[in-house]
């Protein structure tokens, strides 16, 4: 137990300091390291004769930096100040990463760089290089990471360090949780800016309401229209199929998952809708693409290409599925349990409990959940490209039936930037620019509203 | 709501209940009602499970077909054919994955300790943070809800056209900055949920032995909080393998390796873009799409296994 004597009481800085003989050995290669790369800043010999006389100001400066700062690391670990050991290995750290990235890319462009991957030997081969080549020019480094972390407990830290650093992470901190605001007002300020040569240029209203897309990139600028009505259709109408379709699917089977499956086929439910909402959309669109398609192109319609709003409604029904599902499932979990027992307890039959009960008492849950869903469905990119047909005019019905409307082509917001983005050029990229400004506001407003809905319940 | 508006339900059902009483049919009826009603979510149920078995299935099944070493060792070779294999989109997608996570881990995480460990005390503390914390949660609830194509819009606009030095352009580079933004908001929420888990009294026994706060949270609640914050970060992961709108206006879609952080790429899941869209090989598509759901399958499974490891763990603590 007196051994234990002089470590409770850290913050007095003795003379006797027992500093190990590899901190020693590193303090001064660090120092003399320092040094002789600041003279060989300093008496390097220039290439031009003429330039030896006068030294620029900023070798000088640098050299001075140098040796400052490889005086100030060598003190610091001479002392054994814990902040400079901390400070070297996050450095060493950094350059280690970088290098290593270097080394990985190297590696893996033999490998993988041809047409085809050299065979087993040469990956061994390469690996073993790669991995002597880290050893050989890391060694020094490692080395030094090493014996730093070894020596911990021979460094101390004082009680007025461990304060600025409690403060001084403090900053660190708020910055990050400050990050997301940031981006999202990074949004904000680079799509408007990229989209207001359009605004100014075509118009707001022009552009909303219009009814023809005729960009400049393709016909030349002078007939250019940029009329986005026909794609805010597009995505309205996939998203109300989406909803038709989906939202019996999505909110019975959250009432399936909450009141009426028994235990186990929860267990095996729950993977499964988690998996549906991992699945890339690119997989769903495929699958649209494949089988979807020519299952629709049997209905017998004139013009039907089995690509359309249909087979977009379809894809998105699934894919808003778990998102819906889950969210309506929380909001009727989180219905107390009294309701439902004092209501069961009156004699009511399961499902009267849950019709006139429980889903009254989670009904702004399950609204939100809904909005979520649209919101979900209005974002949408890349699975719908892939199946709507992307046609830029106006969605109509392909015969005098109605409901052949979902059987036609389509485009929407979403897909509008995708498919033209990459080679838009002048107004055409920047009205595409102000339709994800339109995009972002129409869904931060879905958003909002069921944040608002879930906070009411939360509070009631 | 509660109280007034659920009274009148209830009261209906009471209603209906006397009037059961009178007319035995009714409860006949009653029961009917419900055999039908608990159909349909059966089938809503099934279907929806059903759905993703067709899918699953016959993306696997018809994937696998043209899965082989071959295949998994040759990169495609470009052009409408769509001949090749895939080996180089798996490359390129292991790279987005570190790249964008090394970028958001930090960020993401740092954010949720200062938004659970200190943003309490901060906003007793001073009317100005409580508001600009305020902020920051309401920033982090709208990133959370930005559609993928927009991230696209945004690093497009700033990462590969204005930053063009910095980034090379189209680049892993400028796509993990994107989709960093985009899994940011992800690692946030489940960093701060896995933070919140980890009971009260570790932090006060930290504290009460003389650890400062930053003491305390590095040694105490981080690793508390790890199995939780780790399955976050599988999330995320999924969520980049996932990803192709970002992708497909910022990484330039070169099939080729990519050689370092500033030349362009193609990951897996765009290549089943491009492959579906741009060519007719659509037996390739389905099988990089196999070898993706497969990744996906993979991860889901690590964030089944953590959180129930997890939750295990909390279990057992406040207990």
């Amino acid at each position: 137990m007196t051994e234990q004597q002089p470590s409770s009481a850290p913050e007095v800085m003795t003379g006797d300091v027992r500093r190990p003989l590899i901190v020693t050995a590193i303090a001064l290669i660090w120092t003399l390291g320092a040094v002789a790369a600041a003279g060989l800043l300093l008496f390097r010999r220039p290439e031009e004769a003429d330039a030896v006389t006068t030294l620029p100001a900023t070798t000088v400066a640098a050299a001075v930096v140098v040796v400052g700062l490889g005086l100030l690391v060598g003190w610091g670990l001479w002392t054994l100040k814990n902040w400079t050991r901390t400070a070297m290995i996050g450095i060493l750290g950094l350059v280690g990463l970088y290098y290593g990235t270097l080394v990985v890319f190297d590696t893996f462009a033999q490998i993988f760089g041809g047409e085809h991957i050299v065979p087993l030997l040469e990956i061994l081969k390469n690996s073993g290089l790669a991995l002597l080549r880290v050893l050989a020019t890391g060694a020094v480094p490692l080395a030094l990471i090493y014996g730093l972390t070894r020596t911990e407990s021979h460094f101390r830290e004082t009680t007025r360090e461990r304060d600025v650093t409690n403060r001084s992470v403090w900053y660190v901190l708020i910055a990050a949780a400050l990050s997301a605001i940031i981006i999202v007002l990074l949004i904000i300020l680079f799509t408007s800016k990229e989209a207001w040569q359009a605004i100014t240029g075509v118009g707001i209203l022009e552009m909303i309401f219009g009814t023809i897309w005729r960009p400049g990139s393709i016909i030349g600028v002078e007939g250019a229209q940029y009329g986005m009505l026909p794609m805010i259709v597009g995505a309205l109408l996939s998203t109300f199929g989406a909803m038709v379709l989906g939202l019996p699917l999505s909110l019975g089977a959250a009432i399936l998952l909450t009141e009426v499956a028994p235990a186990w086929v929860r267990e095996l439910f729950q993977p499964a809708i988690e998996l549906l909402a991992g699945i890339p959309s690119v997989v769903y669109g495929l699958f649209g693409m494949v089988i979807l398609a020519p299952l629709i192109r049997k209905i017998p319609v004139q013009a039907n290409s089995g690509f359309g709003l249909l087979n977009a409604s379809i894809i998105l029904a699934i894919m808003i599925l778990p998102t819906v599902t889950n969210i309506a499932r929380d909001a009727i979990r989180t219905v107390p349990k009294a309701y439902k027992e004092g209501s069961l307890a009156l004699g009511t039959t399961h499902w009267q409990t849950i019709r006139q009960v429980i889903l009254p008492a989670a009904r702004s849950g399950i609204v939100a959940a809904v909005i979520l869903g649209i919101g979900r469905a209005l974002g949408e990119t890349m699975a719908l490209i892939m199946v709507i047909g992307n046609s830029i005019a106006m969605p109509r019905s392909l015969n005098d039936n109605p409901l052949t409307l979902f059987l036609g082509t389509a485009r929407t917001l979403t897909g509008n930037i995708a498919v033209e983005i990459n080679y838009a050029t002048g107004a055409h990229r920047s009205a595409l620019f102000f339709s994800g400004v339109l995009l972002f506001f129409m869904i931060l407003a879905v958003n909002s509203l069921a944040r608002y809905l879930t906070r009411e319940r939360l509070a009631s | 709501m509660s109280g007034k508006e659920l009274s009148t339900p209830i009261a209906e059902v009471m209603m209906e209940d006397l009037t059961v009483r009178r007319d035995s049919g009714n409860l006949a009826r009653c029961k009917l009602g419900q055999v039908v009603a608990f159909g349909v979510f059966w089938l809503a149920g099934l279907l929806a499970v059903a759905a993703l078995l067709w899918i699953v299935g016959y993306v696997l099944v018809e994937g696998f077909q043209v899965i082989d070493i071959e295949f998994l060792t040759t990169r495609p070779r470009g052009g409408v054919s769509g001949e090749g294999g895939m080996s180089t989109t798996i490359v390129t997608t292991l790279y987005l994955v570190i790249f964008t996570m090394f970028l958001a881990t930090p960020i993401g995480v740092g954010a949720a300790i200062y938004l659970t460990e200190y943003a309490v005390d901060a906003a007793r503390r001073s009317k100005v943070l409580a508001r600009l914390i305020q902020i920051a949660r309401t920033g982090v609830e709208i990133l959370a809800g930005v559609p993928s194509i927009i991230y696209g819009l945004f690093g497009f606009a700033l990462f590969v056209v204005a930053m063009k030095n910095f980034t090379g352009g189209f680049s892993i580079l400028s796509a993990s900055l994107a989709g960093a933004c985009m899994v940011l908001p992800i690692i946030i929420r489940t960093s701060e949920e896995a933070l919140l888990a980890v009971p009260c009294s570790y932090r006060e026994g930290s504290l009460a032995l003389g650890a400062t706060k930053w003491q305390t949270i590095t040694q105490v609640v981080l690793p508390a909080a790890l199995p939780g914050i780790v399955t976050g970060l599988i999330l995320s992961v999924g969520r980049i393998v996932a990803e192709t709108a970002i992708f497909w206006v910022t990484i330039g879609g070169s099939y080729r390796l990519p050689t370092g952080v500033k030349s362009a790429g193609r990951p897996m899941a765009l290549h089943v873009y491009m492959l579906a869209t741009e060519t007719r090989a659509f037996e390739k598509a389905m099988g990089t799409a196999a070898i993706l759901i497969l990744t996906i399958v993979i991860l889901n499974l690590f964030i089944n296994l953590s959180s129930r490891y997890y939750s295990k763990q909390v279990m057992g603590r406040t207990q």
